[in-house]
């Protein structure tokens, strides 16, 4: 007791062993006219609160506001985000249709209800409240087993050790004690603290790193933790696949099916070869060709098909001399069936810059993006392409329709692209190709009066845009050197 | 102090003018606080070591195979047209039924001030908010693309520009299961709270009372906390009984809102919830009759709870069947077509091996409850339990796997067969349940203290005082 007298008191204890003993000294206590007091037991006791004198709780209120905000707030969002925000069309219904937002609303207001219920409970309560003197009691740990504690705080007004003790007296209690203050120390311990701050710490690190990474810009690709859809692992038309039976990467038509804007009945438009001619000098040839066309997959759907191919396939030389010959003695189209317009050579313009221009160049020149570059790593096995504009490739001795047999089929190094490019886009090409070879061997007394004029202004303008160009660059260079 | 229960001493037989007591033996409080702090206590026995390392190993097979199928692809499963809704879902509504008996044993009995709650509530909410942990991964990971499944919450997204779609039963269920979860362990953890301090009042260990302190708040057991802690408890519990009847009713419209011959039923709200308590009082009977014996329980979990249980079953069970017979019958009478057929193909199609399966344990074998014998055999009731816990997972199946085989169009009808990972997925999840439930065993009160204190008092004072004068 001596040591206890050093310390601040907080109030006087006395412990009880039932219900009844407990509840009968509440009711002296409260009778002697003390409030600020409290009794301590493993349960709650029935009609203690009675006894000792304790007001309800405004809790149920708390716990209303929050089942009235939760109904609210659900109402509310769903009104905001359905009907008004992002309005859904869904079966018809009206955009505000109250009974499919009811399920939610409800939730929403039971799970407030219970936040203010359960958060309110514990704030009511002062709780957690982890030192409290009343725990310096050393028989106090027996209120949450076996044992009932009546305390009365030093604060009240009545308070007076003496005259509690002998209220205390009276009751059947055997054990009646001050409470005073923790004397341990109130700091956490270190090693917890450092823990602590080494987790919450490291935990920042990758909130940083996706912050750094929203807010600046890489020249890497975006990093992919999940890969969804942004990368379809596309095919080329003569890789295999084990997705199907054939082993065919590229699907073939639907067995009497033509694809839209393809159906066509005239064979001379499909080929570029005067059929009529050809019957007449190869009747077996022409013949042939018709129902290769009929039969647009080329191979019967008996047929075997080997799959393991593609490596003998990459050393494949030019065509053999002997299809040179073909080529001289069919009887090809001579001029373009399509009527030209500007129309058409717009859309030749337009299919060549997609299709053809990476190799033949915009001009036709034969200097595209991929020919500079395969000059550029000097591929070995490199065919330059042709330039478009070289006499053998002229309409007297190179036809409109062997120029679309061409590009349909193929030739040396070029894949065919009937398959890439509509028939009508091909001989628009053709058209295409025609009017690039004119203005690239033309001088100006070829171009229209009323154009002439025009074209000189502009080709001095670009003359002029060259000339700064290369002043420019020889400038630059000039200081590149000056410099090391 | 002895555990066993006094010979001749069983409290399932009715006394008229009398109330059975529902602890048994020559008891105080601190025999109560003895007998269920001993369960955490002690050592951890053999039975538990092992139990805990099955499924502990169960729980790492199921992480494996969660990770395989988001690494794979929801193809790993046996989910195929016109199948789309297989195993997973079979699963979620199987143990969202489970979860629910937890938390309506605490809360409705509580409100009907039922006091033979007590001694089973607490395992019961434990035993909710696992499966519910169970049930809540299915459609997680079901979902497709696992990693974006906060899509589904109502946030101001910068990826989509839009918001989720209030008027879909499946976003209903979100909220609902969510609520359900939230509330659920809210209500559990705080009936927790005053145990946690006898636990931490009791600890020798300085870490152990620290732990325990902190998880008890502060707790001291004033008077004027016990008051606000009860009005809370109540609300809470008030709550919790419609969120109950409201979660299991929303699950059912993810079915019921539907078109799907056999789904598209107004039957299915009560007829789920009755399953969901059928099945949930099953599982807790067949997790609490091992535990009582193996733990050392038995004057505190008597003869009495288990044959009150078991009346609920008989029920429940009763409700499924007539629920049963009720789909039949409205299927003959609304004559159409597709729900006709759906039904008789359920009984005697392709799937009618489940089907009867179903029938037997649910509807069958409950039935045997209405001996007073079977009732009170503890080893009788937990073959039963089992019987009805395979039950209503084949309802589930029958329910969500006929019903998708074969719908309108008979050229898209196909046999669902799950695979290798629906069969580990299935058992791995029983593996994440029996080993959240097993620590729950060894560290948390699993009998609620302070409320059977509480029932003991006043059976002492009733003792002391009589009857008739409160």
């Amino acid at each position: 007791m001596s040591e206890n007298n050093e310390k601040k008191v907080h109030g006087l204890v006395a412990e009880y062993t039932s219900v009844d003993t407990l509840l009968d000294a509440c009711r002296r206590v409260r009778d002697a006219g003390y409030k600020k007091t409290d009794a301590f037991a493993p349960f709650p006791v029935h009609g203690i609160d009675k006894a000792l004198g304790i007001k309800p709780t405004i809790l149920p209120w708390i716990v209303l506001a929050c089942g009235l905000a939760g109904t609210t707030t659900g109402l509310a969002m769903q009104i905001w985000m359905n009907s008004i925000d992002y309005k859904y069309i869904i079966s018809g219904k009206p955009y505000l249709s109250l009974p499919a937002f009811i399920p939610v609303a409800y939730e929403l207001t039971i799970l407030f209800a219970s936040f203010g219920a359960f958060f309110g409970m514990w704030a009511l309560n002062g709780l957690p409240r982890f030192s409290n003197p009343i725990f310096t009691d050393p028989r106090f740990d027996r209120a949450t087993d076996d044992r009932f504690f009546l305390y009365i705080d030093a604060k009240d007004d009545k308070y007076d050790e003496g005259s509690i003790r002998s209220l205390f007296g009276e009751t059947t209690t055997d054990y009646i004690q001050t409470v005073v203050d923790d004397d341990s120390s109130p700091k956490v311990p270190k090693g917890i603290f450092v823990a602590w701050a080494a987790v919450a710490s490291f935990s920042v690190i990758p909130l940083l790193i996706v912050l750094k990474m929203r807010v600046t810009n890489s020249p890497m690709p975006r990093f992919h933790v999940f890969f969804d859809m942004d990368f379809s692992p596309a095919k080329d038309a003569q890789q295999t696949s084990t997705l199907f039976a054939d082993g065919r990467a590229m699907r073939r038509d639907v067995p009497g099916t033509v694809a839209r804007g393809e159906i066509f009945t005239d064979m001379d438009f499909m080929t570029g070869i005067d059929m009529d001619l050809l019957t007449e000098m190869n009747a077996a040839k022409a013949e042939q060709l018709v129902s290769t066309f009929n039969n647009p997959h080329f191979l019967q759907d008996d047929e075997e098909i080997n799959v393991e191919k593609p490596e003998e396939l990459e050393i494949d030389e030019p065509a053999p001399p002997t299809s040179e010959s073909v080529m001289d003695t069919t009887p090809w189209l001579k001029k373009n069936p399509m009527p030209i317009d500007a129309k058409l050579l717009k859309q030749g313009k337009a299919q060549f810059e997609i299709y053809c221009a990476v190799c033949h160049g915009l001009n036709g020149g034969g200097n595209g993006l991929v020919n500079r570059r395969a000059q550029k790593i000097l591929a070995a096995t490199w065919i330059p392409p042709s330039k478009l504009n070289q006499p053998g490739l002229m309409q007297d001795v190179y036809p409109d329709g062997k120029m679309f047999s061409t590009i349909s089929n193929g030739i040396r190094k070029m894949p065919g692209y009937s398959a890439q490019i509509k028939t009508k886009d091909r001989w628009a090409i053709v058209a295409y190709v025609r009017a690039l070879q004119r203005s690239q061997n033309a001088n100006i007394d070829q171009v229209p009066d009323e154009k002439r004029e025009e074209i000189l202004i502009e080709q001095e303008e670009v003359k002029q845009k060259l000339k700064e160009q290369a002043e420019a660059e020889a400038k630059a260079a000039e200081e590149a050197a000056q410099k090391n | 102090m002895s555990l066993a229960i006094p010979n001749g001493l069983d409290n399932s037989r009715e006394k008229p003018g009398e109330r059975a007591p529902l602890v048994l033996g020559d008891t105080d409080y601190h025999d109560i606080t003895e007998t269920v702090c001993q369960v955490a206590e002690r050592k951890p026995s053999k039975g538990w070591v092992i139990g805990f390392l099955v499924s502990f190993a169960l729980l790492q097979w199921f992480g494996l195979c969660i990770l395989y199928l988001l690494y794979t692809g929801v193809g790993v499963w046996g989910n195929r047209s016109p199948v789309f809704w297989g195993w997973p879902i079979v699963n979620f509504v199987f143990w969202v039924g489970i979860g629910h008996a937890g938390t309506l044993i605490s809360a409705i009995l509580f409100l009907f001030r039922q006091e033979w709650r007590t001694s089973i509530n607490r395992a019961a909410e434990a035993m909710t908010i696992f499966a519910v942990a169970c049930a809540g991964t299915f459609p997680g990971i079901h979902v497709g693309r696992a990693w974006l499944a906060f899509w589904l919450a109502p946030y101001p997204s910068l990826n989509l520009w839009m918001w989720p779609q209030f008027r879909s039963p499946l976003l209903w269920d979100v909220f609902a299961v969510s609520t359900y979860g939230t509330v659920s362990l809210l209500f559990w953890y705080m009936g927790m709270v005053p145990d946690l301090a006898t636990f931490r009042d009791r600890s020798k260990n300085k870490w152990r009372r620290m732990a325990y302190g902190i998880l008890s708040l502060g707790w001291t057991g004033s008077s004027r906390h016990w008051m606000r802690y009860e009005k809370a408890y109540a609300l809470l519990a008030a709550f919790a009984a419609p969120l109950v009847l409201s979660v299991h009713t929303i699950v059912s419209f993810d079915f019921a809102v539907s078109q799907v011959p056999g789904w598209h039923t107004t039957i299915f709200p009560p007829y789920f919830v009755a399953g969901a308590i059928f099945s949930g009082f099953a599982m807790v009977l067949t997790l609490m009759i091992p535990c009582r014996k193996i733990l050392g329980l038995e004057k505190l979990i008597t003869i009495r709870h288990m044959d009150n249980m078991c009346k609920i079953i008989l029920a429940t069970g009763s409700m499924v069947g007539l629920a049963y017979g009720t789909e039949f019958f409205i299927a003959w009478y609304g004559q159409v077509q597709a729900e006709k057929f759906a039904f008789l193909n359920r009984a005697f199609g392709p799937y009618a091996w489940a089907y009867w399966t179903m029938i037997t344990c649910n509807v069958i074998s409950p039935q045997l409850f209405w001996f007073k014998k079977i009732r009170t055999t503890p080893w009788m009731i937990f073959i039963i339990t089992i019987f009805v816990n395979i039950g209503m997972w084949f309802e589930r199946f029958v329910i969500t796997v006929t019903s998708l085989s074969r719908d309108y169009i008979p050229s898209a009808w196909a046999y669902f067969s799950p695979t290798w990972v629906d069969w580990s997925m299935l058992i791995g999840s029983f593996g994440l349940f029996m080993t959240l439930f097993l620590l729950f065993c060894r560290l948390m009160p699993v009998i609620n203290m302070a409320e059977t204190k509480s029932t003991l008092a006043k059976q002492i004072h009733l003792k002391e005082h009589g009857y008739g004068h409160h």
